[in-house]
């Protein structure tokens, strides 16, 4: 059931979760309507195309990875399964989806057997329509885009720490997703600069895992592709309980002579602000040892978070600061040995976090003979 | 804070001008690609001077193997995919053609630098 019965939630005071018939159709109507405007100036829809190039096909692809990890002292194994599945229709659609079977292993006072639950997710289950150079429709279930982790560097072959910034949940909703419509798109506005933008809306769903809050927003980047930088901004607001706001910048940098990454966010809400800053250099311009550092990077990461003045159970509780370093090495450029250590401060004590472990992705086509 | 009233048809306001803008730049980009993909082999360093729609229409494809398109993609291949990611090797055509439609919509590549990217990475 999408939406809690108003007498029941009159009687626990959340006016706000009341979605009645009134602005549940209100939801549709403007569903519908960004919908059709965005059919209506879509020129493309209409083209006949002819092509001559490779003809995509579905494909299933996904993240692995096995991390062991020691927080304050107590070992964790945290196997993951990510898979992703595309499935291209005709020239301008795309079905996109992934799930995350993911666990958290630990010993019980007293035992030395891990034990743990597997824990189920889609992260997201989208419906994208290209309609022109500048603007693509996406509808079902995707990932929220505040700021530019959860969408790009959350995938675990992707991102150099295997630890969750502290700020990301912060603008993205229960369980990292929003249910509902989304525009985005990317253009050149001149040789130099492009802009890349997004718009989203996203409905109230309850049913876990599957959950999402009722909230809109957006975000909006520019990219420098001489200087491989990257700066945007996003910002949500909840039409729910509080009806807070949110927002938060981001940036990225990649100096074209040098392989390193530096890269960085900020984040503020009601339930709390904070950033981080994360640099990675890959040690291939070492003359010594080529083999071996070419295929090495080391990675450094701050980040603080303050508390605000609503709580969160995924938030820190107290104001938080963690420093870590790690040290990747990349046997091919889908799997990696990865590890970290890390010193975390807070009020609520100091600890080491280290983790250590492998990560893998494969890609692999959904039809015979695809691969040819 | 923004009322919700008020924010809903702001919102949609703001997504349908964004929509009337999109199609008229649309229209507009049309006419100028076909004189542009004439002399696109000599000038496709140029980002604005790309196949653009309606060539890209015509195209998911015929960009030209020529060295200086081929250059072009490795260059956003490096500039585009490294942004998040290592850069991956090469995949059979038809899974690259998916993949760079998903990158599309992910990492809101722009539509040229996908064109670019799948020539590149289809050679």
């Amino acid at each position: 059931m999408l939406y809690a019965p108003c007498v029941d939630v009159h009687a626990a005071g959340l006016r706000s979760r009341c979605l009645g018939d009134r602005p549940r159709a209100l939801t549709i109507i403007f569903c519908t309507v960004i919908f059709g405007l965005a059919l209506l100036f879509s020129s493309s829809l209409w083209a006949q195309e002819e092509t001559d190039a490779p003809k995509p096909v579905p494909i299933l692809s996904a993240g692995t990875a096995f991390v062991t990890n020691f927080e304050g002292g107590s070992p964790h194994l945290n196997p993951l399964f990510a898979p992703v599945i595309l499935i291209p229709l005709g020239s301008h659609w795309l079905i996109e989806s992934r799930a995350t079977f993911e666990s958290d292993l630990s010993q019980p006072p007293g035992s030395s057997e891990f034990h743990g639950e597997v824990e189920k997710g889609v992260d997201y289950a989208q419906l994208d329509y290209i309609a022109n150079r500048f603007l693509t429709i996406a509808a079902g279930r995707f990932l929220t885009p505040f700021n530019i982790y959860n969408e790009r560097y959350y995938p675990v072959w992707i991102r150099n720490l295997q630890s969750d910034p502290l700020i990301l949940p912060i603008g993205l909703g229960p369980s990292n997703a929003s249910t509902g419509i989304m525009t985005r798109g990317g253009f050149s506005m001149s040789q130099k600069v492009e802009l890349n933008y997004a718009a989203f809306f996203s409905t109230l769903i309850t049913v876990s895992p599957m959950d999402s809050s009722r909230f809109a927003g957006g975000r909006i980047g520019l990219y420098l592709p001489d200087q491989r930088v990257e700066l945007g901004g996003s910002f949500q607001h909840l039409l729910q309980d509080e009806r807070s706001n949110a927002f938060g910048f981001y940036f990225a940098w990649q100096p074209p002579p040098v392989p390193l990454d530096v890269r960085g966010e900020y984040a503020r809400s009601n339930q709390g602000s904070g950033y981080w800053i994360e640099s990675a250099y890959r040690l291939s311009q070492i003359a010594v040892w080529h083999d071996v550092l070419r295929k090495t990077q080391v990675v450094a990461r701050v980040q603080q978070f303050f508390t605000g003045t609503v709580t969160n159970d995924v938030l820190p509780s107290v104001n938080t600061q963690v420093f870590e370093f790690g040290l990747n090495y990349y046997f091919h450029d889908n799997f990696r040995a990865v590890s970290s250590y890390g010193r975390r401060f807070s009020s609520q004590g100091n600890e080491n976090v280290w983790t250590a472990g492998f990560t893998y992705r494969f890609v692999m086509p959904m039809l015979l003979g695809a691969s040819k | 804070m923004i009322a919700k009233r008020a924010f809903l048809p702001f919102f949609a306001a703001m997504l349908a001008s964004v929509g009337t803008w999109t199609a008229a730049q649309e229209k507009s980009a049309s006419p100028q690609t076909e004189s542009v993909v004439a002399a696109s082999t000599a000038s496709v360093t140029s980002r604005d001077s790309k196949p653009a729609k309606s060539n890209a229409a015509k195209t998911e494809t015929p960009l030209k193997n020529d060295g200086a398109e081929r250059f072009e993609g490795e260059k956003r291949f490096r500039a585009n995919c490294g942004r998040c990611h290592v850069a991956p090797h090469k995949f059979p055509p038809r899974m690259m053609a998916t993949i760079v439609r998903h990158m599309r919509v992910r990492a809101t590549i722009t539509d040229e630098d996908m064109h670019l990217i799948l020539l590149y990475m289809t050679q």
